[in-house]
């Protein structure tokens, strides 16, 4: 692995200036919409492709997922659509396998002649599409958490096609290191599911672990679809780990989490979790899941205006009962994104989503303003550490914040060439 | 003390493997058939349990309405489909296997594809020769130590056992005895989907209940039932569970889990080869 | 233990009727694929090769369990293997003739790993259900290595494969980029296996296949070395598989353990079950209709198309042993007849 330590935050300078920019886009873009309302009225609409995964072994993050963008699209076109266009999504099912990812990515460019793709779930649907949205010259905008981009693994990342509207590790993991050390303990055991984002999450914090002074005293990959803990368990014990960092990722992290819960050992170990949103935890109960730590850019249960906006339209639109989680939010954040850069652009095609959603700032985005950098189509993000309360009931009272970041940079990308498609 | 650490860790993997794989094994045991809907009959079982606990039913009262519920869809399979095919094995098998699909996409209709749970009523560990035990475990490996001798003296030791057996290994003869053969095909049935959902609702406080819950089982059982052999109900399915998931555990103390699992599998197909009617029958 | 004698009637009459009008059907369905581009453009275009090539992986499964009456739930396990195999052997060499070798390497290794497993079983007696249960551990095994060996097959993430080029040595290339190129190169391919396998099936190694399915015991007693047949019969449908996958590679640009999986290998049973397990044709066919009907109504109703193949599943089980095309069968024949 090559993910050397590229610390190149940007300089706050830089956010100030793209703000004032966007703003005046922004102002410019209102304006021309306004123009074309009118005129456009009979034009067809545009059309937007959406994978998501809504059956197969991860259906069940697919409902907050589409219901993310569906949401966002229903606002847009409240709002008069994009250059006075009503927007409409074309649906692809995923059902969780890469191979028929391959089918409707393709089938949405070629046949319902999509203008853009949004979604695909997990990073092997992710890279799946590369090559599709590489060959037609259509963009993706990918809402997952993820292990960050290496040129190795092109065309699924490092694309200039692909926009990332999730956080990776060092967004994720990184703000929340100290905290963690400070008031847990040094040692750190790592359990993760068998695959790149678990390994690519565990190296930088490792990384930044050993920067911190602390070390790793385990480290283990769980194949897919594993039912028995014990041995990992008594080698936790074993271990004299304070925390246990945890990326083991679908019912296997519940797997994990219940038996751990069993086995007594919450009150001798703190677990940090960076893959149990709500979906999962709603999964695992109050009992299992109290006091445990768990970072990400959104949560249900953050205080921010914004958020309290968007459930409520959320709630209204698909019930009081409906789960959101950070997967759903980026979609969200993407489709507004696309609308914007659109509108700015006054034209719907690659060159212009590309040409504006590059800098692009998203000021309601539901965890407090995000913007994209136009570097590495990866976007800047808050990051939130919350801690899982005891007896919780529901979603709204699941999380208690411990500390958050606004604007957080993501590390560079390591492509071949930076900015991409330059 | 690290090794007593493994050997009890093996020990409850393998009863609660067995567990999980012994309906499969009295199925295909005793009228030879591979009930592929296995995993979709645990899977059924853990759905019931979950809604009757959610709706106020005691744990243990709710596994056994699990139990019960997947009997009667099992006996209802059974009388529709499976019972014109007895005699051809490749019918059953993708016979339960359309079972399989179809029970799986109709669980999620019903129930959605989230994650669930139950509360765990024995959430702590206990303690032996200083290793920690999840005492919810130990007492289903318990549970399961003594459902299958139970089932073995039944087999073995009753006239009733003695029957089904000397049907399975001479039909006609069992007929002209007088036995209803149809009726003893249709109870071997259902108390083999009887034992699943039982084996269903038991593993409940100990995995994420989702659609496919049955798959993580699934392919690990019919090895159990393979490499421990037809009609070898008690030693057949201990061994057979020992080699597919005890052994898992051994092998992974030495190489990674992936590794180990992928050992198990090929060391399976092995004994099958050298073994092809189980571990316990002579060459 | 037996197999049931087969739906298809016998008589020689009969016999070589229908064998004419299979013949005429397939000629007539190569015909149409062949012309299709000419009609269509775009998707249906793009994606028909893949579906051709599912169609390749039924008919290795036809020619198992329809001829040989051996039932694999392993068959997506060779095609995965040929997947990596062209992405690993186009990396490691760059030359545009490397595509060839890769597909070339694919079919051998297809047809080593199945002759391997085959003997290796068949020798011992290891037969029907025993058989099944092996190859769907064959499925996991496969999935399971092409995720945990990261560093060769880029693990669970998976594995990105170049369109390859027709290559003609100093004469230059044609690039399979377009649509309409790869088409022209996968339609022949897939037409020629089932040319040859027809060919074969109606010959000699057809006829000691059709006999071990009927009665493995009298064709022993014969003095038919049986498991050296059957091994033969998984090689060739491993080889088929690999040759499948291979090209599936090249074409969709990517590969994944989920390829090799139970899930993809149970669906080709559901396929050539639906169709009819003996005929090739109707196999071929079932891979390419099966398919395009699971893409299309997958988009229009996820949950319940899955339940409806289910259901067409359980029929044609129960009701319809030929599949499809036993129901063309039964309608074609003239009345009486049997």
């Amino acid at each position: 692995m090559k993910y050397t330590a590229a610390l190149m935050r940007a300089p706050l300078s830089r956010r100030a200036t793209l703000k004032g920019m966007t703003a005046m886009a922004g102002t410019a873009a209102a304006a021309s919409t306004l123009g074309f309302v009118g005129a456009a009225r009979g034009d067809e609409p545009i059309k937007v492709g959406m994978i998501s995964p809504l059956t197969g072994a991860w259906t069940v993050y697919g409902a907050a997922h589409s219901a993310g963008f569906e949401l966002a699209v229903d606002e847009i076109n409240e709002a008069g659509g994009i250059l006075g266009r009503q927007v409409e999504i074309v649906v692809g099912d995923s059902r969780t396998e890469p191979r028929v990812v391959v089918e409707q990515a393709n089938r949405l460019i070629r046949q319902e002649r999509v203008d853009f793709l949004a979604g695909t779930f997990s990073s092997a649907e992710r890279n799946a599409a590369g090559p599709v949205v590489e060959a037609s010259g259509k963009v993706l905008l990918y809402p997952t958490f993820y292990e960050g981009q290496l040129q190795e693994y092109f065309p699924g990342v490092c694309n200039p096609n692909i926009y990332m509207f999730g956080p990776e590790p060092t967004q994720q993991v990184w703000p929340h290191m100290e905290y963690i050390l400070e008031n847990f303990g040094k040692k750190f055991f790592m359990i993760g599911s068998d695959y790149a984002w678990p390994q690519v999450t565990n190296l930088f914090t490792r990384q930044k672990l050993e920067e911190l002074g602390g070390e790793v005293v385990g480290e283990v990959y769980i194949p897919f679809n594993t039912p028995q803990y014990e041995s990992v368990l008594r080698d936790i014990r074993e271990s004299g780990a304070d925390v246990i960092f945890h990326t083991l990722t679908g019912s296997d992290t519940v797997n994990f989490r219940q038996q751990y819960a069993a086995a007594g050992m919450k009150n001798d170990f703190t677990l940090w979790t960076v893959d149990d949103e709500e979906v999962v935890t709603t999964g695992l109960g109050p009992d299992v899941s109290a006091n445990d730590y768990v970072s990400f850019d959104y949560f249900m249960s953050i205080e921010h205006p914004n958020n309290a906006a968007f459930l409520e339209r959320l709630r209204a639109k698909f019930g009081d009962d409906v789960l959101m989680n950070t997967v759903g939010v980026a979609m969200y954040n993407a489709a507004h994104m696309a609308a914007l850069a659109l509108n700015q652009a006054g034209e719907v095609s690659t060159e212009a989503l590309r040409g504006y959603l590059g800098d692009l700032e998203f000021n309601d985005a539901p965890q407090g303003p995000v913007w994209m950098r136009a570097l590495d189509n990866q976007l800047v993000l808050p990051s939130y550490l919350m801690k899982v309360r005891e007896g919780w009931t529901g979603v709204s009272d699941m999380f208690e914040e411990i500390q958050n970041f606004q604007g957080v940079e993501p590390q560079n990308a390591q492509c071949d060439s930076l900015p991409l498609g330059q | 003390m690290y090794a007593l650490g493994v050997a009890i860790d093996a020990t409850l993997i393998t009863l609660v493997l067995a567990l999980a794989a012994f309906g499969l094994a009295i199925i295909f045991g005793l009228i030879g058939v591979i009930n592929m809907g296995h995993g979709a009959m645990l899977t059924a079982g853990a759905y019931i349990t979950w809604v009757c606990q959610t709706n106020g039913v005691p744990f243990l009262l709710a596994v056994l309405v699990a139990a019960v519920a997947v009997a009667v869809i099992g006996l209802v399979l059974e009388h529709v489909l499976i019972r014109h095919f007895y005699d051809r094995p490749f019918e059953t098998l993708l016979l339960t296997w359309a079972f399989f699909l179809i029970t799986t996409e109709v669980i999620k209709i019903i129930f959605g594809p989230e994650f669930r749970s139950v509360t765990n009523p024995l959430p702590d560990a206990i303690t032996i020769g200083g290793i920690h035990v999840p005492a919810y475990r130990a007492a289903v490996a318990l549970f399961a130590l003594a459902l299958i001798v139970t089932s073995a003296v039944v087999l073995y030791r009753t006239s009733l056992g003695i029957k089904i057996r000397g049907l399975i290994q001479n039909r006609q003869m069992a007929a002209l005895l007088g036995l209803n053969i149809g009726l003893t095909y249709k109870l071997v049935f259902m108390a083999g989907c009887f034992m699943a959902g039982l084996a269903g609702g038991l593993i409940t406080p100990m995995l994420s209940i989702d659609p496919y819950i049955g798959n993580v089982y699934l392919v690990r059982s019919f090895f159990v039932v393979a490499v421990g052999g037809v009609g070898q109900l008690l030693g057949g399915t201990m061994i057979g569970s020992f080699l597919i998931g005890g052994s898992e555990t051994i092998f992974a103390v030495v190489s990674e889990q992936a590794v180990a699992q992928t050992i198990v599998f090929a060391l399976a197909i092995l004994v099958l080869r050298l073994r092809p009617r189980g571990v316990l029958t002579p060459r | 233990m037996t197999t049931t004698s087969s739906a298809i009637p016998a008589g020689r009459a009969g016999r070589s009727r229908r064998l004419l009008t299979e013949n005429a059907a397939a000629v007539a369905v190569f015909a149409i694929l062949g012309v299709l581009p000419l009609l269509f453009g775009g998707y249906v275009i793009y994606i028909l090769p893949q579906y051709m090539l599912y169609g390749v992986l039924a008919m290795s499964l036809a020619l198992m369990w329809g001829y040989a009456g051996i039932l694999s739930f392993g068959q997506a396990a060779f095609f995965a293997l040929g997947g990596y195999t062209m992405g690993l052997v186009m990396q490691a060499i760059g030359a545009p003739e490397a595509a060839y070798l890769g597909i070339l390497v694919a079919a051998t290794i297809g047809a080593a790993l199945a002759a391997l497993v085959g003997y290796f079983l068949f020798s011992a007696g290891v037969r029907d259900t025993y058989f099944v249960i092996v190859t769907l551990a064959l499925s996991i095994m496969v999935e399971q290595i092409a995720v945990s060996q990261s560093q060769i097959t880029g693990g669970w993430n998976g594995m990105f494969v170049d369109r390859m080029d027709l290559a003609f040595g100093p004469l230059g290339a044609v690039s399979l980029w377009d649509d309409w190129a790869i088409y022209y190169v996968v339609l022949p391919v897939v037409a020629l296996v089932y040319g040859v396998l027809r060919w074969q099936i109606q010959g000699p190694f057809g006829k000691i296949l059709a006999g071990i399915r009927e009665n493995e015991d009298r064709m022993v007693a014969l003095g038919f070395r049986t498991p050296l047949y059957k091994t033969v019969a998984f090689a060739v449908s491993g080889a088929m598989c690999g040759l499948a996958g291979a090209l599936y590679a090249t074409h969709a640009s990517f590969v994944s353990p989920s390829l090799g999986g139970v899930l993809f290998s149970t669906e080709i049973v559901v396929w050539v079950a639906i169709a009819g397990r003996q005929s090739l044709l109707a196999a071929l066919l079932g891979g390419i209709v099966v398919a395009s009907l699971s893409n299309y109504l997958s988009s229009v109703a996820p949950e319940y198309w899955q339940l409806f193949l289910g259901l067409l599943f359980i029929l044609a089980i129960v009701f319809f042993r030929g599949g499809v095309a036993g129901v063309f069968a039964q309608l074609g024949r003239p009345r009486g007849g049997e």
